[in-house]
Order: C-alpha cells, then sequence, then structure tokens
C-alpha cells in the first residue's frame, strides 16, 4: 500500500478485527423486527409522558391527542424507529462502555437485496438507498402535480374539495424539494464523491447511515398528513394561514426538521470528507467540480438549514404551546416569519442547483472530450453564487409590504448572481467549441439542462427588475420560474448524473435507445407543460387557486395534456431502470472514457473502493492533453487490469 | 475562429432573435394597460425581454452550430483541442452581462420610486381583505363602503390595505401594481388609473379554502360619473335604519354567495356547505353569522343587527 496522509482513515480490506458481536435474541438484534416494537414502545413512551404531565397539572382532559401526536407520533416514534434499526448502536455502545471496534466494517457492502433494508454504512449502498428512495418520492410528487392538474384541466372545480387540493400542491412542492431534489443529489454524491477524490469511504460512515434514514420518516410524515388534514397553506407555509390550518400542519413542520437534520448531517460529511480526505495530490485546484459543487452547497445547507428549521419549530410552537411568534393579535410579527423562511429558502435554490451545475460540468467536459473552459472561474462563480446567495432572499418578498428600501438593493444583488450563472453557462458552451461531441443520455440531459435552465434563469432575471415582479408575483409566471429552474435545472441534471453512473453504480449499462426517448419526450412535453405558463401568469392567473377564469381555460387544458405526457414519460426511465438493473450488459469500469478516479476502479467499485490509495498527478480534465492524467492506481496499473473484487 | 463560423453563428443567431421577437411581438403576452404605474412596468418588462433575447439567441446559436458542427459518430475516439480556457472572452462574458444588469437595474429603480409617488394629491381608499372579501372604504369622502373598488380616472388613488385575519394580496392585473395585505401592519399602493373600465380585483396570496373566489371589480369612472356615484353613496342609506327593509337577498348574494350555493338566490359557492338542502334552527344560524367557525368566517362586525336578522329571516323564514 502506498503512502496515506495523515488525515486519511487507514484502509482496511476485509471485515473488523476483534471478537464477533454475541448473539442476541432475534428480536433484540438490530432490524426490522427490533423497529417494529420499537417504533411502538417510543410511541407509548412519549404518550405516557404527555399523559403522565397532564394528569400532573391537572389539565383536562388527561388525553389530549395534539400534543400525543407531537411528541409521541412524530418525535418519539421516529426515535425508536431509528434506535431500533439499528442507527445508535454503537454510539449506545460506547456510551455505556460497552466493548466497541472502532474498525468495526460489518456494516459494509450489500450482497443480497436485504442489505438495503438496513444501516448499512457503505457510501456506496447509502447512495443507491438515497437515490431509489428519492426516486419513489419523486413518483408521489409527481402524482400529485398529475392530480393538480387533472383538477385544473377545467375552470371549475372538479374533483377535490379546495382544502385537499390546497395539500395536493403543498405537498407536491414539499416532496419534491425536500424528499427529492435535495436529497437526490446528496444521494448521488455520496456515491461518486469519496470515489471522485479517492477516499475509502465518507468521514463518518455511521453518521451518513443515520442521515439516510431519517429521510424515509419524513416522507411518510408528508404522506400522512392526508390523513391528518392541515398541510394547505403551501411548501412556505406562512403565518397566519399555517397556524389557523387544521392540527394536521405539524406533520409538516415536523417533517421539515426530519428532513433539515438530515440535510445538515450530511452536508458536515461532505465537508469534513472532501476537507480531509483527498487523495495525495488533489489540492483544492485539482478537483473535479462536482466535488466543488458538493463543497460550496454543503456549506449552504450547513449554514442555511437551521433557519428553515427554526421557522417551522415557531410555527408548531405557535400552534401547539400557544406562543406567539408570528400571531398579530398578539403581537406577534407575521412577516418576520417570512425573512426567517427565506433566508433558508432561497438559498435552498442553490442547495437544488449546484450540485447539478456540478453533474453537468463532469458530463459535459467528458462527451466534448475537452477540458472544461475556464476550470479555475467555474470553480470561483460557485464560490460567489455562494455568498451572494444569502443576501438576495428578500427579492421573494417584494410586494410583501417589508420594508420598502430593502427592495432596491436586494435587486442589485439579485442580479448580480446572474454574473455568476452567465460565466457557468458560456462555460459550457465554449466547453463544447472544437470538441468530439457524443450524444450518448447524458449528455443530452446535461444540454437539455444548459438551454432549460437558460430560459429559467432569464426568466430569474425579470422577476429580479422589481416593477416586474410586483406584476407576476404569485401567478402562474412564477410556476413557470421554478419549474424552468427546479425541472428543467435540478431533475435533468440528476437525470444526467443518474445515466451517468448508472454503470458505476450497478456495474450494468443502460438501454440507451430507452434513455433517449426518455429524453426527448420529457423535454418537449416538459416545454408544452410550462412555457404556456408565462403566458397566463402575465395575462393574470393567479398561482394556487383551484377555479379559474374561463378565458385561461384553453391554455389549461393544453398545459394539462402535456403534463400527463410529462408524468407518463418518467415510466420509460422506470422500466429502463429496473429491467437495467436487472438483466443489462455487464459494465465496462470506465464506459464513457472518464478521467476522474472513480473510473478507474470496477463496476462496480469493491467494497473498500481501492485496493491501494490512487496518486492525484494532474487535472481532472485534460481530455486532448497527450499522456495526461488525472491520477494513477500504483503507477501504470490500468483500471482494465484491475479484478473485479466484490465477490469477496 | 474561422470566418464560416462567425457568419454561421451569427446567421443562426439573427434567426433565433427573429422567432423570439415574433413571439413576443405577436403573442398578446400583457393584459390592457389601465394605469400609469402599468407603463413603466411594461417598459422595464420590454427591455429585460430584450436584453434576455439578446443572451438567449446568443446560447442558443452556440449550442446548435456547436451540435452540429462537433458532433461524432460514436466509435470516434479522437480527444478535442485541449482548450482550457481564454482570459480575454472571460473577461467579456462577465463584463457584458454586468452593463446589462446594471441597466436593468437602473431602470427598475427609477420606474419603481415614480410608481411608489402619486401624482398630485391622491384620493384615500381604505382596502379592508379578509377571508374571503374585499371591503373598500372611503375616509375621505364620509366613510362610504363598497365591495367593489370604484375609482376615478386619471387621479391618483392611496390605497391604504389591512388583513383582517391572513395574508392577502391586491392586484388589478391590468394597473399591474401589487401588494400584500398583512395583518397586524398597515401597507399603501399608488394606482392611477387611466382607462374607465371594468377590471378583475384577484387576491394572489393562498388564503385559505376561499382564495380562488376571493375576487370582485376594480371599476375605473370618469371623474364626474364618480362623484355622482360617492355623492349617491353619501345620500343613500349607507346602514338601513333598524327594522327597515334590507334586501335581504342582495346582502346574501353579496356576503355569502361566495362560498355558499343557494338555488333561491342563484349563488353556487363551493366553499362552504351547499344551505339547499340544510334544515336550519334560527338561533344555529345566528350564532354562526356572528362568530364563524368550521373556517368560516364571523360577520358580526361586519353587518349590521338589522342585516343580520333579514339573512336568519330569509335563509330560515320559509320552515320557521
Amino acid at each position: 500500500m502506498s503512502h496515506v496522509t495523515g488525515t486519511s482513515v487507514h484502509v482496511e480490506t476485509g471485515h473488523g478485527h476483534g471478537p464477533p458481536p454475541r448473539a442476541r435474541h432475534w428480536a433484540l438484534r438490530a432490524g426490522w423486527v427490533r423497529a417494529a416494537w420499537m417504533t411502538g414502545f417510543f410511541f407509548l413512551l412519549g404518550l405516557g409522558i404527555v399523559v403522565f404531565f397532564r394528569w400532573l397539572g391537572g389539565y383536562d382532559p388527561t388525553l389530549d391527542w395534539e400534543p400525543v401526536i407531537v411528541v409521541a407520533g412524530l418525535t418519539m416514534a421516529p426515535l425508536g424507529f431509528l434506535a431500533g434499526l439499528g442507527g445508535f448502536d454503537y454510539w449506545v455502545s460506547y456510551a455505556l462502555g460497552s466493548p466497541t471496534r472502532p474498525e468495526d466494517h460489518s456494516g459494509h457492502g450489500a450482497y443480497t437485496w436485504r442489505d438495503y433494508f438496513r444501516v448499512n454504512t457503505d457510501h456506496k449502498v447509502i447512495g443507491i438507498q438515497y437515490v431509489s428512495s428519492t426516486v419513489f418520492f419523486f413518483l408521489a410528487g409527481g402524482l400529485m402535480a398529475m392530480l393538480v392538474r387533472a383538477e385544473l384541466a377545467r375552470p371549475e372545480t372538479e374533483f377535490f374539495d379546495t382544502q385537499t387540493y390546497n395539500e395536493l400542491f403543498s405537498v407536491h412542492a414539499s416532496l419534491m424539494i425536500f424528499l427529492f431534489i435535495i436529497p437526490a443529489f446528496a444521494g448521488l454524491a455520496n456515491y461518486v464523491l469519496p470515489l471522485m477524490i479517492g477516499a475509502p469511504d465518507m468521514a463518518f460512515p455511521r453518521l451518513n447511515a443515520l442521515s439516510f434514514w431519517l429521510l424515509p420518516i419524513a416522507g411518510i410524515m408528508l404522506l400522512a398528513s392526508f390523513f391528518f388534514p392541515g398541510v394547505g397553506a403551501g411548501w412556505t407555509n406562512y403565518p397566519p394561514l399555517s397556524t389557523e390550518q387544521p392540527f394536521g400542519n405539524v406533520f409538516f413542520s415536523m417533517a421539515v426538521q426530519w428532513a433539515g437534520a438530515s440535510s445538515i448531517m450530511t452536508a458536515l460529511n461532505f465537508l469534513v470528507t472532501i476537507i480531509t480526505m483527498r487523495a495525495p495530490g488533489m489540492t483544492f485546484w485539482r478537483m473535479p467540480l462536482l466535488v466543488w459543487a458538493n463543497f460550496t452547497t454543503s456549506l449552504l445547507v450547513v449554514i442555511a438549514t437551521p433557519f428553515i428549521a427554526g421557522s417551522q419549530f415557531f410555527v408548531m410552537f405557535d400552534k401547539v404551546m400557544h406562543t406567539n411568534f408570528f400571531d398579530p393579535g398578539e403581537n406577534g410579527y407575521a412577516l418576520g416569519y417570512q425573512h426567517i423562511f427565506w433566508f433558508y429558502s432561497h438559498p435552498a435554490v442553490y442547495i437544488m442547483m449546484l450540485p447539478g451545475f456540478g453533474i453537468a460540468s463532469e458530463v459535459i467536459s467528458t462527451f466534448s472530450r475537452k477540458p472544461i473552459f475556464g476550470y479555475r472561474l467555474m470553480a470561483l462563480s460557485l464560490m460567489a453564487i455562494l455568498v451572494l446567495g444569502f443576501s438576495v432572499w428578500a427579492h421573494h418578498m417584494f410586494v410583501s409590504g417589508m420594508a420598502t428600501y430593502l427592495r432596491v438593493p436586494m435587486m442589485v444583488t439579485t442580479l448580480l448572481i446572474a454574473i455568476p450563472t452567465g460565466i457557468k453557462v458560456f462555460s459550457w458552451l465554449a466547453t463544447l467549441w472544437e470538441g468530439r461531441l457524443h450524444f450518448s443520455a447524458p449528455m443530452l440531459w446535461a444540454l437539455g439542462f444548459v438551454s432549460m435552465f437558460v430560459i429559467g434563469g432569464l426568466s430569474g432575471v425579470m422577476l429580479g427588475a422589481v416593477p416586474i415582479d410586483i406584476h407576476v408575483s404569485d401567478t402562474y409566471f412564477i410556476v413557470a420560474h421554478i419549474h424552468y429552474v427546479l425541472l428543467g435545472g435540478s431533475l435533468f441534471t440528476i437525470f444526467a448524473g443518474i445515466y451517468y453512473w448508472f454503470p458505476k453504480m450497478t456495474g450494468r449499462m443502460y438501454n440507451e435507445r430507452l434513455a433517449k426517448i426518455h429524453f426527448w419526450l420529457t423535454l418537449v412535453s416538459f416545454n408544452a407543460t410550462f412555457f404556456p405558463m408565462h403566458l397566463i401568469g402575465v395575462q393574470g392567473m393567479p398561482r394556487r387557486v383551484a377555479t379559474y377564469e374561463p378565458q385561461f381555460g384553453d391554455w389549461n387544458l393544453f398545459i394539462s395534456l402535456s403534463s400527463f405526457v410529462l408524468g407518463a414519460s418518467f415510466m420509460i426511465f422506470v422500466y429502463n431502470v429496473i429491467v437495467s438493473w436487472k438483466s443489462g450488459p455487464p459494465a465496462p469500469a470506465n464506459p464513457w472514457r472518464g478521467m476522474t478516479i472513480e473510473w478507474l476502479v470496477s463496476s462496480p467499485p469493491p467494497v473498500f473502493n481501492f485496493d491501494e490509495v490512487p496518486q492525484v498527478v494532474g487535472n481532472p480534465y485534460e481530455y486532448g492533453v497527450k499522456g495526461a492524467r488525472h491520477a494513477i492506481l500504483n503507477g501504470d496499473r490500468a483500471a482494465a487490469e484491475l479484478e473485479p473484487v466484490r465477490s469477496t | 475562429m474561422r470566418r464560416g463560423a462567425i457568419v454561421a453563428l451569427v446567421s443562426i443567431a439573427l434567426v433565433v432573435a427573429a422567432v423570439t421577437t415574433a413571439i413576443a411581438y405577436f403573442v398578446d403576452w400583457l393584459p390592457e394597460q389601465a394605469s400609469e404605474e402599468r407603463q413603466g412596468i411594461d417598459l422595464v418588462f420590454w427591455v429585460t425581454v430584450a436584453i434576455c433575447i439578446f443572451f438567449f439567441a446568443i446560447v442558443a446559436s452556440v449550442s446548435i452550430y456547436a451540435a452540429v458542427k462537433f458532433r461524432v459518430r460514436p466509435d470516434d475516439e479522437s480527444d478535442g483541442a485541449p482548450i482550457h480556457g481564454h482570459t480575454g472572452i472571460e473577461i467579456v462574458w462577465t463584463l457584458v452581462p454586468t452593463i446589462c444588469v446594471v441597466v436593468i437595474a437602473v431602470l427598475s429603480a427609477i420606474v419603481l420610486a415614480q410608481n411608489d409617488k402619486p401624482k398630485g394629491d391622491p384620493l384615500r381608499v381604505d382596502v379592508l381583505a379578509q377571508q374571503f372579501a374585499w371591503q373598500f372604504t372611503y375616509p375621505e369622502e364620509g366613510e362610504v363602503r363598497a365591495t367593489n373598488l370604484y375609482l376615478p380616472v386619471d387621479r391618483s388613488t392611496r390605497l391604504v390595505i389591512s388583513a383582517r385575519d391572513v395574508l392577502h394580496s391586491f392586484w388589478v392585473p391590468e394597473f399591474g401594481q401589487k401588494q400584500d395585505a398583512v395583518p397586524g401592519i398597515v401597507t399603501t399602493l399608488i394606482v392611477t388609473p387611466t382607462k374607465t373600465g371594468d377590471y378583475r380585483l384577484i387576491c394572489t396570496e393562498l388564503c385559505g379554502q376561499g382564495h380562488a373566489l376571493m375576487r370582485t371589480r376594480a371599476i375605473v369612472l370618469s371623474q364626474p360619473e364618480f362623484a355622482r356615484w360617492l355623492r349617491e353613496q353619501q345620500q343613500g342609506p349607507a346602514e338601513p335604519p333598524p327594522g327597515g327593509e334590507v334586501d335581504a337577498q342582495g346582502t346574501f348574494v353579496q356576503t355569502c354567495g361566495g362560498c355558499h350555493e343557494l338555488e333561491q338566490a342563484g349563488t353556487s359557492g363551493q366553499i362552504g356547505p351547499s344551505l339547499n338542502e340544510l334544515a336550519l334552527d334560527p338561533a344555529d344560524v345566528e350564532e354562526q353569522i356572528r362568530k364563524g367557525g368550521g373556517g368560516m368566517p364571523a360577520f358580526e362586525n361586519d353587518l349590521s343587527e338589522a342585516q343580520i336578522e333579514a339573512l336568519v329571516q330569509y335563509l330560515v323564514g320559509d320552515d320557521a
């Protein structure tokens, strides 16, 4: 084994040493059985706490279901689930003074499908857990979008009462943002980032496993909110409407806590991993742009996410504990919520964009067979977006009634963000110039992303200008803009990433023809769905309505029909992924002739990624430079000669 | 760069610019312009659109040209030219967008400052937003009240906006101006109508189940007509005397019909329960109208005693 830098962890090629764990009774072993009974047990514990204190204080009724749901249902039961599944086992043993094995790798790797359903500490397994479960929530959120569009096909109410309708679009947005885009990027990066920097795993594998298992909890809470009505104030959950919603609104408040905690823990993990675990020779200026993108994204997450957690706690406290953060009747300040909320939720837009920028850079460079144009400026513009991103939140509030003098400075910073973003777009285009372009599926999605994102970015510039924003605020123009940015932007890069790394992650090739049909069908139906929304928005159709004026009926029917095609196009993806994963042709180590380190190891990589620590000797995108290498494994041994290590 | 490439790029860019300009020009994008503020808004809108078309044409021409010109067969294993960057061109594509956004920002700031200022002596109208209705009061004109917004043409109006329960937002697309109504604070908005007419006035901030129906009309009258309207309102029985005749059906249509269906009154609201089939008890009805509940706001402060009494009578009179 070659030299390991002081900060890298010791690489183990076998399972852990030390005595085997004591054999436990089957109901006490970490797993789904223990998770089931511990969930119930912790629920009862929470119920007991509430009942005991209400009895002690003489409150009537002693058994009040509202605090019981918050304490027992949304807090204690999930903790019991995580404990039962084994999320805390190591730390609990350590705290209790039981013998622990710091180099325990028994949680690593996936050998049967069951290994994907336990607390797994292997970043590659966690990456696949993330991507699969986020795709599930994407389909659930997409189904809600279909229902919303079905309702909107005609101007009158057709299928839903207005409260259900409000819950549909609120939960749709929440699922797509908190359970799909943000964690899908975290999942892709979880898989490829340690490989790209030549690390054997993430810095904190047990924390990594725990971060993943918080997600299904958040997702199930959002889905369960349909049985406890109340998430009907939009994903923005503005008070006082949110505090006046039925009690089920706490499902949103708590789901955001679980998803947010997951995000923050993952981001800390990425930061420590990137800072301390890069392979020897990999300076910051030799990091692939995906690593740069996740570095900046993680900084955004760590700094911003606590603000949305706070804002939702305040809303829930107002509702459950009768505090008065936002109730104007009790000297609360309703606008205060919006400042706190957008102080997170604007940076959140970049949390949902920057990892996609990273993926686009990888894909475009590889499939153009050219170095990325202006690498350093690409990295610096990410940092510029990170810094500027914290100074623009109030552009969501130009008509909110905030202090009017805030509008012009916030407009200026907002428009300034167009500059680093423009640099990125122009650099991608310049990367294409004089390249040797291969239009495989990942490249199609990446270029589709660039063109759709340009449209979303330009409508963003329009929205940055205060007078235009005043006219189109809260109309379908906004709906069009966010979908061009988040669907044409984030979703397209997520697909670029999934297709690009599918061979690496599964060891199989996907069906190229189906992937291309998926792309073209999505691209066309996406534009047919969302472009007309600009028009009806400017003309006066407000967002978040179940009924509207008949003059918008024809466009809405067209939009709804297009959206059904858009929804159907994802079925091609699901089919392609399932069939290819099961029986696609085996993937070579480096199907795209990429230069970054993940392509130096087999597909899928061995359990501990590298048998030896890679040496980074050059920049990551030296396509066309004679003899240039980004990294080498033991001198000149080519990746193709490595034997698959998976079957150990 | 070869000359042929430049010619091709410029031609594609011109075609794209022509197509997008045609879409911008021939599609009827903006609603009718009926206020001075909209003139400024429209100016910023079209200047920004022009800049957007410029950048979109560049991006489209480079991508289309590259996709056609630099495409290779799948089995081509050669690499592209190892170009790592070009400082000059990077400075250009940093500076040009900077200049463009500065232009947009300065123009926007000027228009914003103009739109915040009333022209001459403004008419004051107090706007009260509540779930799911608008109420307009003319405090300098003898506290005249209306549920439609009546405005004189060619005179600035200062809307003083407040909310009773949750956030709402005032918008008349033809005026362009928009402002949230926030419980606990008072916000203002300047509107200077330039055309007489009858426009949609809609709530654009999600305010609950009846949000989509929280609509009324903004009616712009000529100045003499407006004066006449004010006079009529001032003289008319703003608050009918106790025991006097109240138009129960009219009150129902205006106050309750947005949310409740009632065949007899010809309303078809779907927010609250339909009142066609319900067997109603007078005391319950009165309590519900006064105190609200179950999602329905309280109307104690908005309706006169006589109106409430008339409504109760109207709703349950036949069965009682």
